[in-house]
């Protein structure tokens, strides 16, 4: 079983459910924020959306609900977690993953594809080769990674940076940097690499006729299961 | 027993919509205006002892995320 925990103002957890269905074959549970008790699952995702309305910061009134409060207890039992794009913005305000995620230096919404550089050293992103790079759909304001130098620091040396942003051809630098992310973060794991977050939206990309790269997150997982 | 909690962004943390006020007063003709930080104040009516405890506790939880804001209390009448 894999849960979806679902939020008032969540937007992509319809699609999450068919990514996984498709991919994984797997039945899947969708759990409503006010749930205190969520069955036993396999893996748990928090999705997109803007949870609450993004009031106060995008994520924070989420991390209040019954549901996360589940999800930080069984986060501790080893199930492994991802949560994309608001999903990440509210792991990070629970503080499963460290850092957090403010305005995009340039204020603007932004949706469109985007090139990344994958890390395949974590149990999401195993079927992909080393540095492999891929398109990704990104819709987001406020995807700018932030985080206090010994964090970073901390992230860099454990390998906890899976996923970042890139050039066509794989250089990492600021003219490739969509939002300001610091080291063109997209996406972090947590240190017992059982929590994953990223702003990118791999349950967009699994249609073998356009954007297929997301399919790949998901046999990493079927590896898992 | 009333507070106002106000929430800013640290120093040093970009606001890129500080910047875009900015410069729009800018290009409204207040030229003279060098810098500009922007940030979001919360009344609360509450009661009872440690009422101040408890804001500083909801504030530094909930309120502010303190990776990138700092908060100030202060008492104020109705």
């Amino acid at each position: 079983m894999i849960s979806i925990v679902v939020f008032p103002g969540s937007n992509c957890d319809r699609d999450l459910k068919v990514a996984i269905e498709k991919t994984l074959k797997k039945k899947v549970d969708m759990v409503w924020h006010k749930t205190a008790h969520i069955k036993k699952s396999d893996m748990i995702f928090v999705p997109g959306g803007f949870s609450f309305g993004d009031h106060l910061r995008a994520g924070i009134l989420a991390t209040k609900s019954p549901a996360m409060k589940e999800v930080e207890r069984l986060s501790k039992k080893g199930v492994p977690i991802i949560g994309i794009c608001n999903g990440f913005q509210i792991l990070t305000e629970c503080k499963l993953l460290p850092g957090i995620l403010i305005k995009n230096t340039n204020p603007k919404f932004l949706c469109k594809s985007i090139d990344l550089k994958v890390d395949n050293n974590s149990i999401f992103t195993s079927s992909f080769k080393n540095n492999q790079i891929i398109k990704l759909p990104i819709a987001h304001s406020q995807g700018n990674y932030f985080a206090d130098k010994k964090v970073l620091n901390s992230l860099e040396d454990n390998n906890q940076v899976i996923l970042r942003y890139c050039s066509p051809k794989g250089q990492i630098n600021n003219n490739f940097n969509p939002n300001g992310s610091m080291n063109n973060i997209a996406g972090i794991i947590n240190s017992s690499k059982n929590v994953f977050g990223l702003m990118p939206h791999p349950e967009r990309a699994i249609d073998l006729t356009k954007q297929a790269d997301g399919i790949l997150f998901f046999k990493s997982l079927n590896m898992y299961l | 027993m009333k507070y106002r909690v106000y929430v800013f962004f640290k120093n040093g943390i970009l606001d890129p919509e500080a910047e875009a006020i900015k410069k729009t007063l800018h290009t409204s003709g207040f030229r003279k205006i060098k810098s500009l930080t922007k940030g979001k104040f919360f009344d609360i009516d509450t009661s009872g002892k440690n009422s101040k405890d408890e804001i500083s506790s909801l504030s530094e939880k909930i309120l502010s995320n303190p990776i990138i804001e700092n908060f100030k209390i202060k008492k104020i009448d109705n």
